[in-house]
């Protein structure tokens, strides 16, 4: 409005550079870690003098980084598992159905996200220590649940407000048992909201770090290994597993969204 | 045309209490084996609770329903031989055209083969092109996915269908297709048909009965002639469309006045003891005089305005506070100009009394 053909093809390019500087600034980090990565020198130093994958090498031959990975693989997977099956239900219950109650049950769900993460870790282990827990990865299991459920609640609860509740009545009142409902209307059509509070949840586990600095005991997890190796006796080898942690994360991610994209496009919503 | 026939279902002072409110408040009636049955209602008239307990999604409060004379208040929507059309029509959207048709064949547990033979009939049955069994129902029109959400409930083979104001989303002119397509699927099956809108004229071109709700209650029952000739009450007839109404009361000798114009009236013959009412007069039925002695009722008033309704032209005519509505066909268009004086009138027999 009132802006003229001169004015307007300045408007594009500027949008086009200032859309690049952001991305660069929030992808500048990332992959100045991984040109750290190949470095050949022990030293985090930059401009990188010589170049070599050589610790991208030694990383992978550790035992203890594959333990590492494991551990973390273990625990996001569980958390996954336990959130989905938990937060899908949590999420049906405030934004499918009207009761009494059901704003304050949805506030009291969702309060968690807002903790401070350190904050909750250090309470989580008085607890555990109150209750006589040992500490170890599957305490980091459910200290990650307290916070990962509510997020995957909210994810899910995104899909749900958008489900029209007549499907469910149209499919009993075609003679479908509760169960049958569930399995042939309910789920399949929530199905892509589950599968991104699945992936958040997997994402979220897999890069938390002030959760499992304080529940994990004598185990470590990928995010612990890197900050303590940061702190004391750095090698290239932390960036390396940095980058593959960063990537794995990145692939799994787009890979999960394209999934959910062809699905969408092949049910031609 | 409905007479004779058995009542396939039946309610007995059917109640839906939530909290104080009485959403539907007892109401009772038979809808007969066959027929195209309509609830006709404003929003909030309680239609919609009543069909949802006819279907098994709530539960009454009081009262029954009897189907064939078996009580089924208690019996889920899932084990009740009917089924519903959704006013979202509620098509399952990750699911293709023929497996919506299917549903119900394959929670029963039909074969494949089978299930697509019967999809195919009432696919051929509602005129739905047998290519589309494989698209996507979002990727099909309105009208398409109507007929696809009539296979589905068709494919159930339900002894009573239930319409929850399917078409009311369409636009005008593929809604008065759909209308009479519903009617004559309504013949071709011979099944049960009961219908809701808050749209009386949609309830007049399809249905064989109507029962008109208010505030919960069955305000009246009939056919589309009994309910536009004879419409019980001041609501029913407003309910019918645009109509002009004049308050009247009983004098001493048992004539009706009207008090707004300060006169007496020509009515249908009332009751003894008739004491305040209101004459309805459809537009359709008011005329253009040239001479005071053409009808038996008249007033002197001024042309303020007119319309044109397709192939009706609508003139409102200012008669001191009060507007009345003239209605004539447009071949027959009243050449008056805007601001003469006019002379309006009406018979009788053209009017409807109801009492207060």
């Amino acid at each position: 409005m009132g802006m003229d053909a001169q004015q307007r093809r300045w408007v594009k390019p500027l949008i086009v550079a200032w859309t690049a500087a952001i991305c660069l600034f929030l992808y500048m980090p990332v992959a100045a870690a991984a040109l750290a990565s190949l470095s050949q020198s022990r030293y985090f130093t930059f401009p990188v003098a010589k170049w070599s994958t050589v610790w991208w090498g030694k990383t992978f031959d550790s035992i203890q980084i594959r333990e590492l990975i494991e551990t973390s693989i273990t625990i996001a997977m569980l958390v996954t598992a336990i959130s989905v099956v938990l937060a899908f239900f949590g999420a049906l219950a405030f934004a499918r159905y009207r009761w009494r109650g059901r704003s304050l049950y949805q506030r009291l769900v969702l309060l968690p996200i807002f903790f401070p993460q350190s904050v909750l870790g250090l309470a989580l282990l008085l607890w555990f220590s109150a209750l006589g827990l040992t500490l170890s990865w599957q305490t980091a299991v459910f200290a990650h649940l307290v916070w990962i459920v509510p997020v995957a609640t909210l994810v899910i609860a995104i899909q749900v407000y958008s489900f029209d509740p007549a499907l469910e009545e149209a499919a009993a009142d075609l003679g479908a048992s509760r169960w049958q409902v569930l399995k042939e209307v309910t789920l399949p059509v929530l199905w892509p909201g589950i599968f991104s509070g699945a992936l958040f949840s997997f994402l979220l586990s897999w890069g938390n770090f002030p959760l499992s600095l304080f529940t994990t005991g004598a185990d470590s997890t990928v995010p612990e290994y890197l900050y303590a190796k940061m702190i004391a006796g750095y090698t290239p080898g932390v960036p390396v597993l940095g980058t593959v942690s960063t990537l794995g994360a990145a692939v799994l991610l787009l890979g999960g969204y394209g999934l959910i994209t062809v699905i969408r496009r092949a049910r031609g919503t | 045309m409905v007479s004779g026939r058995f009542p396939i279902l039946e309610l007995r002072g059917l109640t839906k209490r939530f909290g104080e409110l009485a959403a539907v408040d007892a109401v009772d009636l038979d809808i007969l084996e066959g027929e195209f049955f309509t609830i006709v209602g404003p929003s909030g008239s309680g239609k919609t609770t009543v069909l949802r307990m006819l279907a098994g999604m709530e539960s009454p409060s009081s009262g029954d329903i009897l189907l064939k004379g078996e009580r089924i208040n208690d019996v889920p929507a899932n084990r009740r031989p009917t089924c519903m059309v959704f006013q979202s029509l509620a098509l399952f959207p990750h699911r293709t055209v023929g497996q919506n048709i299917e549903f119900a064949l394959k929670i029963r547990g039909d074969a494949a083969a089978s299930r697509r033979a019967r999809a195919f009939e009432l696919m051929d049955l509602l005129r739905l092109p047998r290519s589309y069994y494989k698209r996507g129902v979002t990727q099909i029109s309105g009208g398409e996915r109507q007929r696809v959400a009539l296979a589905r409930a068709f494919a159930y083979d339900p002894q009573i269908l239930f319409f929850d104001e399917p078409l009311s989303a369409i636009d005008y002119k593929l809604r008065k297709t759909l209308e009479k397509e519903l009617k004559d699927i309504h013949r071709e099956t011979g099944k049960t048909f009961v219908y809701i809108t808050h749209s009386l004229e949609e309830a007049m071109v399809m249905s064989d009965r109507i029962g008109v709700m208010r505030a919960g209650r069955l305000v009246q029952v009939g056919t589309p002639h009994e309910i536009y000739t004879e419409p019980r009450d001041k609501f029913v007839s407003e309910f019918m469309g645009e109509v002009n109404v004049i308050d009247v009361v009983a004098d001493a000798d048992g004539l009706l006045f009207a008090e707004a114009f300060g006169t007496r009236l020509t009515a249908p013959a009332h009751r003894r003891g008739f004491q305040k009412g209101h004459l309805v007069i459809r537009p359709e039925s008011l005329r253009f005089l040239e001479r005071p002695e053409q009808a038996e009722n008249r007033f002197e008033g001024t042309l303020y305005n007119e319309y044109v309704l397709g192939s009706r032209i609508q003139y409102q005519v200012r008669v001191g506070e009060h507007v009345f509505a003239v209605e004539r066909l447009r071949q027959h268009a009243f050449g008056g100009r805007l601001d003469d004086r006019v002379l309006i009138g009406w018979n009788a027999v053209d009017s409807i009394l109801v009492e207060e």
